[in-house]
């Protein structure tokens, strides 16, 4: 008989402690919220592979990946968050109540963000593990200009390795790159493939795969396998940057929420995925630059979401759904909707057993959306023992037709 | 019945925890749960990084500033 799981109530449950998970975390927790972060091995995520990272703002002299995630976390206990270090086993987004499993427990909360990230897909070579973040490096943006003069290898032939390989011979002396295909052929787009064939630095090893990595303790050596001949040659580079794709961690979320054909989240740009109260922060959306940067700016927004979207399901059902009552969704903004509002007032005077209740837009449209699907502005909803009765919208808005609908 | 086992690691040093919970977990029967309690950093890394690489369930959780519980429920 399996174990039975410990519950626990949260408001928001964070999965992913990395960057964004951190982040995330901060926001909720001082927003008050009870929070937890569950993150499957140690704190920190991925930043933690770059050994320096130099474009992260407020650090002039630059900082290690651990250093600053240690921040974060530091910044995020602070706000009273809790840590889990474990897996997630499985997740029921179909309820109002999110359920997030893990091993020995389910957690229950209103509100779920998901920063599981994703992985950069490795070459499975020999001893490959041994040089991650010691000379295995997967960003030429963090990376590059620390190779200030040395020699680098780049593996892979997409848009990634090519155009971070013509970044990265701004620095270094020269770039090799090991492509898998034969002479002439690269996986990148027609115009990156011509520029880089025209970059005097760059040098292209075709039909060649990683056999192994060696070196001391950093990385001094790759041994590339010609597949055509056999033939192994060994390069000497001071990086090697792997740009074989990246794989996201969402495999636990198919058919949960909407998702890429790659496996990325797909938000909307306030962080909502395809289901309410679950939102997606960090490097598992489908987005353009994966940055420790571009994470925070991600989970500042769905932390914030999170918040706004638990306080608007207690208004709503606690509130505006308890009874009779007349809700006017407005937009704060417009002077003529302003205007409206005094024809609310003179309501609320004569029919004193509805309550009334003013929604502003132009703060939020998530209340509105709930009332009403197409979320019209303005409009009035007439809600009668805790259901929407009827919907008057923006064409025949008056104070009469209201009174007919009481 | 499932039983739970604690086993005191407190200001030990690597690698006595992860040698003293390899002994506890042999002796142990699938479905029970081990329960490490550690505060050197480096057994908080390799007392959970081995019981994963094993195939068991693996839960770390920070009891007190520094103190750690590896939980390890036995698969097989």
């Amino acid at each position: 008989m399996p174990r039975e799981k410990k519950i626990e109530e949260y408001d928001v449950v964070i999965i992913g402690g990395g960057a964004s998970g951190l982040t995330a975390g901060i926001y909720c927790g001082r927003a008050r919220l009870k929070t937890i972060v569950i993150e499957q091995a140690l704190v920190g995520g991925i930043a933690t592979n770059t050994n320096e990272i130099e474009n992260y703002p407020g650090f002039p002299e630059g900082t290690t990946g651990t250093g600053l995630m240690k921040l974060f976390h530091q910044q995020a206990k602070k706000f009273g968050v809790k840590f889990k270090l474990t897996n997630v086993k499985t997740v029921d987004f179909t309820g109002d109540i999110k359920i997030v499993e893990t091993f020995r427990n389910r957690y229950k909360a209103k509100a779920v963000i998901i920063c599981n990230g994703s992985k950069p897909r490795l070459t499975g070579a020999e001893n490959e593990e041994k040089y991650v973040g010691k000379g295995i490096a997967f960003c030429a943006t963090c990376d590059a200009a620390a190779c200030t003069d040395e020699e680098v290898l780049v593996i892979g032939s997409g848009d990634a390795a090519i155009e971070e390989g013509m970044f990265l011979t701004k620095f270094a002396s020269k770039v090799k790159v090991s492509i898998i295909h034969d002479e002439g052929i690269m996986d990148c787009n027609e115009v990156a493939k011509s520029a880089a064939l025209a970059n005097p630095k760059m040098e292209f090893l075709h039909n060649t795969v990683v056999e192994r990595f060696e070196g001391e303790d950093e990385l001094t050596t790759v041994v590339l396998k010609n597949l055509k001949t056999g033939e192994l040659t060994s390069i000497d580079c001071f990086t090697c940057f792997l740009f074989i794709g990246y794989i996201p961690n969402t495999s636990i979320y198919e058919d949960k929420v909407n998702m890429t054909k790659s496996g990325y989240v797909i938000t909307s740009e306030n962080m909502e995925t395809s289901v309410p109260g679950v939102f997606a922060a960090g490097d598992v959306r489908d987005k353009f630059l994966r940055q420790v940067a571009t994470c925070v700016g991600d989970a500042a927004t769905a932390g914030v979401m999170a918040e706004k979207y638990i306080a608007e399901t207690e208004i709503f059902e606690n509130i505006i759904m308890k009874g009779d009552g007349i809700a006017y969704i407005f937009d704060a903004s417009k002077a003529d909707h302003r205007k409206f509002l005094e024809e609310i007032e003179e309501l609320e005077k004569e029919y004193d057993e509805y309550c009334c209740h003013r929604v502003d837009t132009y703060k939020s449209r998530g209340l509105a959306q709930r009332l009403c699907k197409t979320g019209h502005c303005p409009s009035v909803i007439i809600i009668k023992n805790g259901k929407v009765v009827k919907v008057i919208s923006e064409e025949t808005l008056s104070k009469n037709e209201i009174e007919k609908n009481l | 019945m499932s039983k739970e086992v604690v086993l005191d690691c407190l200001g030990e040093a690597c690698p006595i925890p992860l040698v003293k919970s390899e002994k506890a977990l042999e002796k142990m029967e699938v479905g029970d749960i081990l329960i490490v309690q550690i505060d050197h950093s480096c057994a908080m890394k390799n007392v959970p990084e081995w019981a994963r690489k094993q195939g068991h369930e693996v839960e770390l959780e920070e009891i007190d500033d520094g103190e750690w519980e590896c939980i390890i429920e036995k698969m097989k």
